[in-house]
């Protein structure tokens, strides 16, 4: 059977039943599922159309507790002949804050290694079955990931940069 | 070249040999970049003013620090500073080297440069135009004329100071001190 969208919106909600799904007028169809069904529902788009990540991203709720996690999918597939056939897919996910850990994609998209390094290096947030978690980009230690809503940067900069002396002038 | 001038290049002849060639190590940080292709290439040919760019730092003598400065390229910028030789002129480029610029509550940028390298000049705004960097290169023969540019100089004698706040910024540093350090003074 060739799969279009509305075969794959009938499709996904009869094999995962309880995951939330929203189509938007733009093109984007929006799945919020449980943190386990994650991998699968990956593997799953994979098989049908949606054969490129293009980013995972990851939103700090303070009040709500949880981080969120975001899997954009595209389509490159061979059959696929305009955008509008198949749209982007926002793959979204909760977890909570306390104990951030989530099982990494890698085995299903390769391309999410950086990214899974990267938010585990800004956010904390701990990807079960990565080869090397370690960080990316930073070179300083951060006691709090300095993208979480709770890390005070204008008291980081008073007590680290701010607290290195002046070079005193030299004696004539 | 008129008469006056040749009885003062010869006088100073070394001066007037640093001064016509700054050549600039081409190192790249941050935003500010985006205004050298343009200053060295044929519309503002900074080739003008002597200044050229170079690969390697080690044949240059100017260090145009272009943009705002992150821990990790304050790395990059001390062993390319300490690679250069003497006399070696260093300018700011941009608001983000003096004082963090837009990024002053980042927290990972490094707000005041001259704390870890000597700067004998600074280029304000956010971007300078290529003419401000004329400016800087006029205002740099002025003062190299005066035998005012002499940062690296400080460099020599408050070395102490400036390897324990690099120390402060990055840990520990795998490179040698370059200067001996007395730590009894």
């Amino acid at each position: 059977m060739k799969m279009n969208k509305k075969n794959l919106i009938q499709q996904l909600k009869l094999t995962f039943a309880d995951t939330q799904l929203n189509e938007h007028e733009d093109d984007i169809i929006k799945i919020h599922a449980k943190k386990e069904q994650v991998k699968t529902i990956l593997r799953y788009l994979k098989d049908n159309m949606y054969n490129h990540l293009a980013l995972i991203s990851c939103v700090d709720w303070i009040n709500k507790e949880e981080f969120e996690l975001i899997y954009i999918l595209t389509s490159y597939h061979d059959d696929k002949k305009s955008y509008k056939e198949t749209g982007d897919i926002y793959l979204k996910t909760k977890i909570s804050r306390d104990n951030p850990e989530i099982e990494s994609v890698i085995s299903v998209f390769e391309n999410a290694e950086p990214y899974e390094r990267e938010i585990y290096e800004l956010f904390g947030v701990k990807f079960s079955g990565h080869p090397r978690l370690i960080p990316l980009f930073l070179e300083r230690d951060y006691e709090v990931p300095p993208f979480r809503k709770n890390f005070d940067t204008r008291k980081y900069v008073k007590d680290v940069f701010e607290s290195i002396p002046v070079i005193p002038e030299e004696e004539e | 070249m008129d008469r006056e001038q040749v009885i003062k290049a010869l006088k100073d002849s070394g001066k007037w040999g640093h001064k016509y060639s700054l050549w600039a190590v081409y190192f790249c940080t941050g935003c500010g970049i985006i205004e050298i292709p343009p200053s060295i290439t044929s519309r503002w040919d900074a080739e003008r003013f002597g200044v050229i760019p170079v690969a390697s730092p080690r044949q240059a003598n100017l260090f145009l620090i272009t943009g705002y400065v992150s821990v990790k390229t304050l790395r990059a910028i001390i062993r390319t500073y300490e690679q250069m030789g003497e006399p070696k002129y260093t300018v700011g480029f941009g608001s983000c080297p003096i004082n963090g610029g837009m990024y002053w509550d980042s927290y990972n940028t490094i707000k005041k440069l001259d704390k870890y390298i000597p700067i004998d000049g600074w280029i304000a705004g956010c971007m300078p135009r290529p003419e401000a960097v004329f400016i800087a290169v006029t205002h740099l023969w002025t003062l190299i004329d005066k035998g005012m540019a002499n940062a690296y100089k400080k460099y020599r004698k408050q070395y102490k100071y400036y390897r324990k706040n690099q120390e402060m910024a990055l840990g520990k540093l795998e490179w040698p001190p370059l200067y001996p350090i007395n730590e009894d003074e």
